[in-house]
């Protein structure tokens, strides 16, 4: 019995590139980067989302820490007055998500609306 | 530290999301297909992926082309199998590698059109663009360029209205002339006729030759004896020897008598119509005699104007010379003389021709002076009116303003003697008989003119000022309250006197400079001002 249920223990899904093999598994990663952080994390969600449906190994989102570009200014356009200064911000948000799958699957996964402002980037190595 | 990464970058294909262009074939608006992926990194990796669709190829074949055309010769090494295993296995999207050195067509196509040997050589790869960028000359196409066009040495002219008269053999040389001048200066474009062209090419000489074999035996003797009798004919007939074949000529020429010949051309050259005048030419006469005038009076100007010159001259001479010089010793002596250190002249033909010209320069002189006393002298007067009016700003103007500055140009006041009798009223109703002067210019406060409330508080508080002054009580003995009322009544007092000072003194700054002024300059320097 043992050895039965060792035989049939449960196998573990298999990865598409060992059972496809014509298409070969590649490490993708797809770096999301935007400033608007409500716009990056809905697009983060759904390719996620959508790497969970078709069962592909996903690792992510992972978040980077926010680039703040700062510019401070004077206000005055004239050297009189009050010193006061405009503290000018903008904030870079990188999310990373890897994958383990076929460039096939990660071009339909891609193939999501993606919202405005946010810069998709995938790079794709061999496993 | 020792964390593996997931990726190497350098090993790694990286691809961009773009939006897709809307005039790409590709494009549609399904979300998967409104976006591209486009490769970014340079690295020698290549992936058999769908990522790049259209630059898939690119990307491969460039590398492929790299290898095939620079190293196709080259040994096979055993760095091929690892070449291999990158290189693309199959091609699934079914892009284009085209075969080894073959060029596609449409290059070919341009190739051959700009003239280069189709062999396969990419020779666009050598052509520059035209640019104004380039150092040194510079291209502008010019739009007007018609390259087939005459070439610039060659004119034709529109002859087609030339009306060529008949003439029994066209021996005048100038009926030449004649035609040329009937025709019209109109540049003609494609006039030359490649077969007119070629008549007209004398690369062969043809016309030159003479065809030696006809003359006779002896033409030369012949020629001769032509030439004695009329020279002119002889000379025409060389010349058309270059035109006309010269046994035509010969023969014309022994067949024409001279006679009549000769009045052939004159009748030729009187032949010539006269050029018919045209309203311009009527406007030019008619513009030249104003402008010039006739010749006469042009010449009789210059004369006036040159006798005058010398009449000066004269004049001149005589007023530097000493007065001494002037005396005559009992001879008279021309100015010319006088000029001339009383040489004579050498002959008599000069004398009189000095004679002849200094009576001339009087004659036009007084003509000159004569045609002045002619003109109409204008003299222009200025109105009278005017000028003796008088207007403020021409009095003002002609002031100094050291005696009437600007500033103090002011319209008279009424209102200063209105105040003035006002406060004298008030003054003299007041009850003191006694005129304080008060402040530091020691003015009769009471009397300048100030508003009447002021100086009726005044006279009050002058007058109230006792009643207390009285009822104060001797040391040590006031209460508390009375201590303090009589303080603020002492405060009070001070604050009226502090604003009375500062009315007065604002009103009257101006007076008081005058009066330390005149004080400055009028009083003993010893009493001190301010």
């Amino acid at each position: 019995m043992a050895s039965a249920t060792a035989t049939y223990a449960p196998m573990k899904p298999t990865k598409a590139g060992f059972e496809e093999t014509h298409e070969q598994i590649h490490k993708i990663r797809i770096t999301l980067t935007s400033k608007n952080v409500k716009n990056l994390e809905k697009v983060c969600k759904d390719l996620i989302q959508g790497a969970k449906t078709r069962e592909i190994k996903v690792k992510g989102p992972a978040r980077m820490p926010t680039k703040v570009l700062r510019i401070t200014t004077r206000k005055a356009p004239c050297g009189e007055g009050t010193n006061t200064y405009d503290r000018f911000e903008l904030r870079i948000h990188k999310r990373l998500i890897d994958l383990y799958s076929t460039a096939e699957v990660v071009k339909q996964v891609t193939s999501i609306t993606v919202e405005p402002g946010v810069h998709v980037e995938v790079t794709i190595a061999d496993v | 530290m020792g964390k593996k990464k997931f990726i190497d970058k350098k090993k790694a294909a990286t691809f961009q999301l773009f939006a897709r262009d809307s005039s790409d074939p590709n494009y549609s608006n399904a979300p998967g297909s409104d976006k591209v992926f486009v490769r970014v990194d340079n690295n020698p990796v290549s992936f058999n992926t769908v990522f790049d669709e259209e630059n898939h190829y690119y990307g491969d074949t460039q590398y492929n082309d790299e290898e095939d055309s620079r190293f196709a010769d080259a040994p096979d090494d055993d760095g091929e199998t690892d070449d291999e295993y990158n290189r693309v296995s199959g091609n699934p999207s079914g892009a284009a590698i085209y075969e080894k050195g073959a060029l596609p067509e449409n290059v070919r196509r341009e190739i051959l059109e700009l003239g280069f040997p189709d062999d396969g050589y990419n020779y666009l790869n050598h052509l520059r663009e035209i640019r104004n960028t380039g150092g040194g000359s510079a291209f502008y196409p010019n739009p007007k360029f018609k390259p087939d066009q005459l070439p610039h040495d060659v004119k034709a002219y529109d002859a087609s209205r030339v009306h060529i008269s008949e003439s029994k053999g066209d021996y005048n040389e100038k009926s030449i002339y004649n035609v040329a001048s009937k025709t019209v200066n109109a540049r003609m474009q494609k006039v030359v006729d490649p077969e007119v062209a070629v008549l007209l090419d004398d690369s062969d000489l043809s016309r030159f030759g003479s065809d030696v074999e006809d003359l006779e035996e002896d033409f030369v003797v012949r020629a001769n004896t032509a030439e004695a009798e009329d020279d002119e004919n002889d000379k025409n007939n060389k010349k058309l020897n270059l035109v006309e074949e010269p046994e035509v000529s010969n023969k014309g020429v022994k067949d024409v008598s001279d006679q009549e010949f000769a009045r052939e051309l004159k009748n030729h050259v009187v032949d010539e119509k006269p050029r018919l005048r045209r309203l311009l030419d009527e406007q030019f006469d008619i513009l030249q005699l104003l402008e010039y005038g006739s010749d006469d009076d042009q010449y009789e100007g210059y004369m006036v104007e040159e006798e005058e010159f010398l009449a000066d001259k004269l004049k001149n001479v005589l007023n530097e010379n000493d007065m001494d010089e002037l005396e005559h010793d009992d001879k008279y002596r021309a100015p010319a003389d006088v000029l001339h250190g009383s040489e004579r002249p050498k002959s008599k033909e000069l004398q009189d021709s000095a004679a002849d010209v200094l009576r001339r320069c009087a004659e036009y002189a007084e003509k000159y002076e004569n045609e002045c006393e002619d003109e109409k002298v204008v003299i222009v007067e200025e109105s009278s009116d005017e000028s003796e009016k008088f207007d403020c700003e021409s009095i003002i103007s002609t002031y100094s303003t050291l005696d009437n500055h600007p500033g103090k140009i002011e319209a008279p006041e009424v209102a200063r003697k209105k105040k003035l009798a006002e406060t004298v009223s008030g003054a003299l109703s007041a009850k003191n008989k006694v005129i304080s002067l008060r402040g530091k210019e020691k003015l009769p406060v009471d009397f300048l003119p100030n508003s009447r409330k002021t100086t009726t508080e005044k006279v009050k508080s002058a007058g109230s000022c006792k009643p207390e002054q009285l009822n104060r009580k001797p040391h040590g003995q006031e209460t508390k309250e009375e201590k303090k009322e009589r303080k603020v009544a002492v405060k009070a007092e001070r604050r009226e006197a502090r604003m009375m000072k500062k009315a007065m003194k604002e009103l009257y700054c101006s007076e008081t400079q005058q009066a330390l002024k005149v004080a400055a300059i009028a009083g003993p320097s010893s009493i001190r001002l301010m």
